[in-house]
């Protein structure tokens, strides 16, 4: 059968394709040319680009919209941080990342899935802010001028190791780990579980009388969601070597929200894309005017009046159509076959 | 032999209005039984109540001798209660085909959860049966918010019986349909019975009389008068309630 989130899924990987031929050849670039500054600038965006697939995953699948994902994010930075200052292992920061988003997301979602809709946005928006002024007041935790001092780690994977300290080693890591949870998001998608997610966004009020409790699949859909927020806030403090409350604040939550419509609500890789083109926008015209933020807002205006499906949500469908043109045996065979009353009383032509 | 559906003493109040009160009936196995009655009579909000959208103040619903009284609507689904409602509620941006897995995946053993849908080839499999049963295999991969009113209200049907059901609820299946669309209802809801129990909440008298096994008559939130259907129509109650109407 034609299944849509499939053939969707499909277009999506080719931009991910993309993405990462794009980002091999750039890195290579700058590896070739001893860049730093615009390879630790692409690290920080994939970094940025995991929590707003974060954010996709809650609002394009699972229809809620969440304006405290940067709490789960700045979880992950802060305990990584944490972690590293006692024992510099990439992996135990990692698996400390997961434990405390992992926790951190079950009781976020036992408060906000009491509610939907603009309620959800709105217990999401306080429960991060909350957590960032506790966070801003804590002196153990640098309170509001963050920790500084992380150091810089090996990264062991079996013989090889890459330094969190080479921009473009560090750089491949980042790219890895955020593609890996790009993948393990579009396949938990594809699998029955995943389409009682995005039955959620389709029509709740009907999902329980098809059998599926709604409190457990939106559960499921925030804390995974918390968990990859989670453990891309986690790389941030290897990259910059330090962390601070401005990571979980408002401004980042909002970042991660206009980078998924930039990019595409629904698309998954489109907040990649969002995600990357936000923080160049960002750079480029931060370099022309300190008020960068007026003009993005300006342009961010614009990409919603005329690019209501974001950039990936433009170009994909015409990616779809591509994809579903080839694998047929002939469309000037098929259109006239279609026609004829055999066909039409078959029924189940194409 | 048990009832598949027994309910007992029924009741919920809105404030303080009873919406349903003290309502018993039940429903045999392989059989039609019709719930009828007067617009407000209760009739949509006793389905709430057997469905788990609502919960009783009082009384018990008993699905296959379990009691499910109260339990939210995943429960009595899993204890093979399925329903449709009278205001089509599909997932108008999936397609007729996704509409009818998404219902029929319940059948999958857990542990294909997390395995890509593709491998789901029982539900595939149901998915496809009810679109043959159900004429609705060209129109598989049409949106289900782009289907003509008759093809919603008979993918809702279908819908509910995916997941291979025990119970049916149908709530007005044959609401703003056709006169010719609706004598196919009714020849479709006869066939149901095969393999399941329906319960139906029908307006259209004709099709009660001929179609049904059983009826329950429902005034003020109240049950008038239970039977078979020639003999629920000589109800002089009945026809003063109900009859007397039209």
């Amino acid at each position: 059968m034609h299944d849509r989130l499939t053939q969707s899924m499909r277009a999506s990987h080719l931009l991910a394709l993309l993405f990462v031929l794009a980002s091999l050849g750039l890195a290579a670039i700058g590896a070739v040319t001893g860049d730093t500054f615009y390879l630790r600038l692409g690290t920080e965006a994939l970094i940025f680009a995991g929590l707003a697939l974060s954010v996709d995953l809650l609002l394009g699948y699972s229809g809620a919209l969440s304006l405290g994902q940067a709490l789960y994010f700045g979880i992950g930075a802060y305990v990584s941080a944490l972690t590293l200052m006692k024992v510099p292992s990439f992996w135990l920061a990692m698996a400390a990342a997961f434990a405390a988003s992992l926790l951190a997301a079950i009781i976020g979602g036992l408060i906000a899935n009491r509610v939907r809709g603009v309620y959800f946005a709105l217990i999401t928006f306080g429960l991060a802010q909350v957590f960032a002024k506790v966070v801003y007041n804590t002196r153990e935790l640098g309170a509001s001028d963050g920790m500084i001092g992380i150091p810089v780690i090996e990264i062991g994977f079996g013989p090889f190791s890459v330094s969190a300290g080479s921009p473009v080693g560090f750089f491949l890591v980042v790219l890895s780990i955020i593609m890996g949870l790009y993948a393990l998001t579009a396949y938990l998608l594809d699998t029955p579980f995943g389409r009682v997610l995005t039955a959620l966004k389709a029509n709740e009020k009907r999902v329980p009388f098809l059998g599926y409790s709604v409190w457990r699949a939106r559960m499921a859909a925030y804390v995974l969601a918390g968990l990859i927020a989670g453990l891309s806030g986690a790389l941030y403090p290897m990259l910059r070597g330090f962390v601070s409350p401005e990571l979980m604040f408002f401004a980042t939550s909002g970042n991660a929200v206009i980078s998924v419509i930039l990019g595409g609500v629904g698309t998954l890789i489109g907040a990649i894309y969002g995600s990357v083109l936000l923080v160049i926008l960002k750079s480029i015209i931060g370099s022309w005017t300190e008020h960068h933020l007026i003009v993005i807002g300006a342009l961010f205006m614009v990409c919603v009046m005329f690019l209501p499906k974001g950039l990936i949500g433009f170009v994909r469908p015409r990616i779809e159509a591509l994809l579903m043109r080839r694998p047929q045996a002939g469309p000037a065979l098929a259109e006239p076959a279609r026609l004829t009353p055999a066909a039409l009383k078959s029924g189940s032509a194409s | 032999m048990t009832p598949v559906l027994d309910i007992r003493d029924l009741g919920i109040a809105f404030g303080g209005l009873k919406a349903v009160d003290q309502v018993s009936f039940q429903a045999q196995r392989h059989r039609i039984t019709t719930v009828i009655g007067p617009n407000g009579a209760g009739k949509s909000t006793l389905f709430n109540l057997i469905s788990g959208a609502l919960r009783p103040h009082r009384g018990q619903v008993m699905i296959d001798g379990v009691d499910m009284t109260g339990a939210a609507p995943e429960r009595t689904k899993a204890a093979g209660l399925s329903r449709s409602f009278q205001i089509t509620s599909l997932f108008p941006d999936l397609t007729v085909a996704e509409n009818l897995r998404l219902a029929a995946q319940v059948l999958e053993p857990a542990g294909r959860a997390f395995l890509p849908i593709r491998r789901s080839q029982r539900a595939m499999a149901k998915t496809d049966q009810m679109l043959e049963r159900f004429q609705l295999v060209h129109k598989r991969d049409e949106l289900a918010g782009n289907l003509s009113h008759g093809d919603q209200r008979r993918l809702e049907i279908a819908v509910c019986l995916a997941s291979e059901p025990k119970i049916l609820l149908l709530d007005e299946p044959t609401q703003g349909m056709s006169h010719g669309d609706t004598a196919d209802t009714a020849k479709l809801v006869r066939s149901l019975t095969q393999d399941v129990t329906v319960l139906l909440i029908e307006h259209d008298i004709g099709l009660v009389m001929s179609l049904s096994d059983h009826v329950v008559v429902m005034h003020q939130g109240r049950k008038l008068a239970e039977g078979a259907p020639d003999i629920v129509r000589a109800d002089p109650a009945v026809q003063a309630a109900y009859f007397g109407h039209h």
